[in-house]
């Protein structure tokens, strides 16, 4: 049929044929695709709003029922069960702090060389190995109060026998968390690629000098955000504190290594638990003062990461 | 044969290559025949045939040539490829003097005029000699389609021949007398036949590149500052 | 067409032909006169040296000398074992736990895989430049730094430094942005740069496993110059699939091949043929070799 009509027409034909074509596959999708498209993104976007619902709806809750008790006595003054106005959560959040800091101290070098061991050094194809890497995971999903049961066992009793002292429950609540820097170390140190690590060994490096000057600085990001969410969890933990001694009301700065001691969670509960309507003012201001030291570490956390990662 | 394994279409490539520059060897003959019938009868018309034919050995030559470059640059042969290259372009070579000595006879022959021949003897030798060379470039050919470097070798054989009736030549020409007619024929017969002697030596060439492509050497089956020794049939 | 060898070459296998002082030999061999300075020292001697990665063999019957000095080129279809031979030459295999070396393996006369030998000394003195390049995610100067700082070499370091990226041909492109991030360079910009790190710890020997197969033509140009440059104080070995490569910047050229078992389970590498470069790729000896480095097969 082509063939009767003249040049001219035939390529006006084919052209318009062409372009139909192009518009037939650029112009539609199927209604259904569209259709598909928009609600499962609507359903993606409801699972985030419930999700931020929840934690709005307990942050609101929080500061609605504790904006009268803030102040600088929360800071300043010692516990009371008689004088709601003028208590406070002093000797808790030192005691918070302290054992914070001691469990930092205790899971960086032991969760990060646990770490390094099983990645680097550990040859992954033996059974022991594999039996290890196994309940690593297992450790991290234990109920924190088991933990309290094993601190109260072997660290304040026991074969450590240390007594009912804050250290003891820093120890505690760092077996507790070690599991979460040791897996996050692992992630960020698999992150580093192997090239990086032949090329140091082929310049004549050791295992070790691999490690520490080009494996260790590339994975800090990595390990620090595992820290930064290990503490978090460790501030938060009441259930072992409950075991190894923090329930004591406690008037008076704890020292670490001896007394008695309290830690935030702890002071809340016990405020929460009285009757008083003052106290559960007080409880919900605890509760915003605890929220405000993790975002105070965390962002020191976070500014220690981001500074240490600028260098190169 | 058709091409086997990777690289087909270059494959092919070098297949017709040689097949293009091996007919030129096809178009010499047939100069060698024209050129041959051109002397025994004094045949001027067909002496400008065969001059004007050159031309077509010629453009064999620069397409052959060309398509060489052309290869050489996108395909980057090597080993035997290169050495096939490398022989082929030699062969051409050859293949162009050839035709270019066919034309030199061709134009011996107005010179020769059209009296009959002064020695009856020399024209039989010369037509002889054609019939070697023309042979000696077939067999040229034939040696090297098949990569044969004994018919190859023996090339020098059969060359010897066309030397030994140039030599018989140039006896008979010194003594063909006094007559200045005579003379000026003997002169123009025995640059015929020396033409001639320089087909069959560039046959000879051709054979010796059928041994460099199949064995990687390049050596001279004959070399002119030792004549009469064969270094073809010695070792090597 | 060159001049005639005169000299009894022990590498052919049939002497040429000499005659009268008064005329050049008339036989003529393509091969020219004017052969890479080899010493008759060998950097690495190989006798069947096989690699097997558990029970599957990787490489076997390996058995060739590398010469001082030169560049010497393994190239071969791929599963051949160019990688696996490389590796060996500077213990990098030790790396992988089910590998196995058997034969022997000599470097400058001592046995590589002798039991005194400590695998990080080897790599000292024997550097690698991978195929893809990997540059420490530190400064220039660091990376071409850190060598030299874990070996404790003595001396002013911005020297060291400018030292090494000079013979790696980069020092005029990066002098002056020596603490920016090594990973703003280009590809070919950072495999001389990784070039230029193994050479700050001034090796003996430098391997490159397919050096320029992820770059660019201009760059691939570039770091063939620069191989050219550092044949005069290293011994290169480097393994290519570029057939041209190999033709262009070696001086020996090993060609491999896969062999397979015959229920074609088990494959592994042999050397085929071990020669003058200009020898595998004008006139080879062996068929396979031919058909490999015409594009015939592969």
């Amino acid at each position: 049929m082509e063939a009767a009509l003249p040049p001219t027409e035939r390529t006006r034909a084919a052209v318009a044929g062409a372009r139909a074509n192009v518009a037939a596959v650029l112009g539609s999708q199927p209604r259904g695709d569209v259709a598909r498209n928009n609600l499962f993104a609507g359903l993606l976007l409801l699972a985030v709003l419930i999700a931020l619902a929840g934690l709005v709806a307990l942050l609101a809750q929080a500061f609605v029922e504790g904006a009268p008790a803030i102040g600088t006595k929360l800071f300043t003054e010692p516990p009371s069960t008689i004088d709601t106005a003028n208590a406070g959560f002093r000797p808790a959040l030192i005691g918070s702090v302290t054992m914070i800091v001691f469990v930092v101290v205790l899971i960086v070098p032991i969760g990060v060389g646990a770490a390094i061991w099983l990645e680097e050094y550990a040859d992954g194809t033996r059974w022991w190995n594999r039996v290890i890497e196994l309940n690593i995971q297992n450790l991290a999903a234990v109920p924190s109060i088991i933990y309290g049961i094993l601190g109260l066992g072997l660290i304040v009793r026991g074969p450590l026998d240390l007594g009912f002292i804050l250290f003891a429950g820093a120890m505690t609540l760092a077996l507790l968390v070690l599991p979460i820097v040791i897996i996050a170390a692992r992630e960020a140190l698999r992150a580093v690629p192997p090239s990086i690590r032949e090329g140091s060994l082929a310049l004549g490096a050791t295992a070790w000098q691999t490690t520490r000057r080009q494996v260790l600085p590339a994975a800090i990001p990595g390990i620090a955000t595992g820290i930064i969410l290990a503490v978090a969890r460790a501030l938060g933990e009441t259930a072992p504190l409950l075991l190894v001694g923090a329930t004591v009301f406690v008037t008076a700065d704890p020292t670490p290594f001896e007394g008695n001691y309290s830690a935030l969670p702890v002071q809340i509960f016990q405020y929460a638990t009285r009757p008083q309507e003052d106290f559960q003012t007080l409880a919900a201001a605890g509760i915003i003062l605890m929220l405000f030291v993790l975002i105070a570490m965390n962002s020191v956390a976070i500014w220690l990461r981001n500074r240490y990662e600028q260098r190169w | 044969m058709a091409a086997q394994g990777t690289r087909r279409a270059y494959q092919e490539e070098l297949e017709k290559l040689e097949v293009r520059a091996l007919e030129g060897l096809d178009l010499v003959v047939e100069a060698i025949e024209r050129a041959s019938e051109a002397v025994q009868h004094s045949d001027v018309e067909l002496a400008e045939l065969v001059i004007a034919s050159d031309d077509v050995i010629d453009g064999r030559y620069l397409e052959v040539h060309q398509s060489i470059l052309t290869l050489l640059a996108t395909q980057a042969p090597v080993a035997s490829d290169l050495r096939l290259i490398s022989a082929l372009l030699h062969v051409m070579k050859c293949l162009e003097r050839m035709g270019d000595q066919c034309v030199n006879i061709a134009k011996m022959i107005p010179i020769a005029g059209h009296e009959p021949p002064a020695d009856e003897r020399m024209l039989t030798d010369i037509v002889t000699m054609t019939g070697a060379v023309r042979d000696l470039v077939r067999q040229a050919k034939k040696a090297f389609e098949s990569r044969d470097v004994g018919l190859a070798r023996d090339l020098v054989r059969q060359d010897d021949i066309v030397d030994n009736l140039n030599r018989e030549c140039f006896r008979r020409a010194i003594q063909i007398g006094d007559s200045e007619d005579r003379r000026e024929w003997a002169m123009t017969m025995m640059l015929i036949a020396r033409a001639i002697e320089r087909i069959g030596d560039n046959a000879v060439d051709v054979g010796e590149q059928v041994a460099f492509l199949v064995t990687g050497l390049f050596r001279e089956f004959e070399d002119a500052s030792h004549p009469g020794e064969d270094l073809a049939s010695q070792s090597g | 067409m060159s001049e005639s060898v005169t000299r009894e070459d022990e590498r052919t296998s049939d002497p040429v032909r000499e005659t009268g002082a008064s005329h050049p030999s008339v036989a003529i061999e393509t091969r020219h006169t004017g052969l890479p300075a080899r010493s008759d020292e060998n950097v690495f001697e190989l006798k069947d040296l096989s690699v097997h990665y558990g029970d599957n063999p990787a490489v076997k019957n390996i058995s060739m000398d590398i010469y001082h000095k030169n560049i010497t080129a393994l190239i071969g279809p791929s599963g051949c074992g160019k990688s696996t031979l490389i590796r060996c030459l500077n213990r990098m295999n030790d790396l992988i736990p089910t590998a196995r070396v058997d034969g022997e393996l000599l470097y400058h006369g001592e046995d590589l895989y002798g039991p005194n030998v400590d695998p990080v000394q080897v790599r000292k003195m024997i550097g690698m430049v991978f195929q893809k390049p990997n540059p420490f995610p530190k400064s220039i100067y660091d990376n071409i730094a850190f060598g030299p700082r874990i070996l404790g070499m003595k001396g002013d370091m911005d020297e060291i430094v400018e030292r090494a990226l000079r013979r790696g041909a980069i020092w005029d492109e990066v002098k002056d942005r020596l603490d920016d991030n090594a990973f703003g360079m280009s590809g070919g910009q950072q495999q001389r740069l990784c070039i230029a790190r193994c050479i700050a710890v001034e090796p003996d020997v430098i391997l490159m496993d397919e050096p320029c197969s992820a770059l660019d033509p201009i760059s691939t140009g570039k770091i063939e110059d620069l191989m050219m440059e550092l044949k005069e104080n290293y011994s290169i070995v480097i393994v290519t699939h570029n057939m041209q490569q190999a033709a262009r910047v070696s001086d020996m050229t090993a060609f491999l091949i896969v062999e397979l078992t015959a229920d074609e389970r088990n494959r592994w590498g042999e050397i085929v043929e071990y020669d003058d470069t200009e020898k595998i790729f004008t006139n080879p000896a062996d068929s396979r070799t031919e058909d490999y480095v015409t594009g015939k097969v592969g």
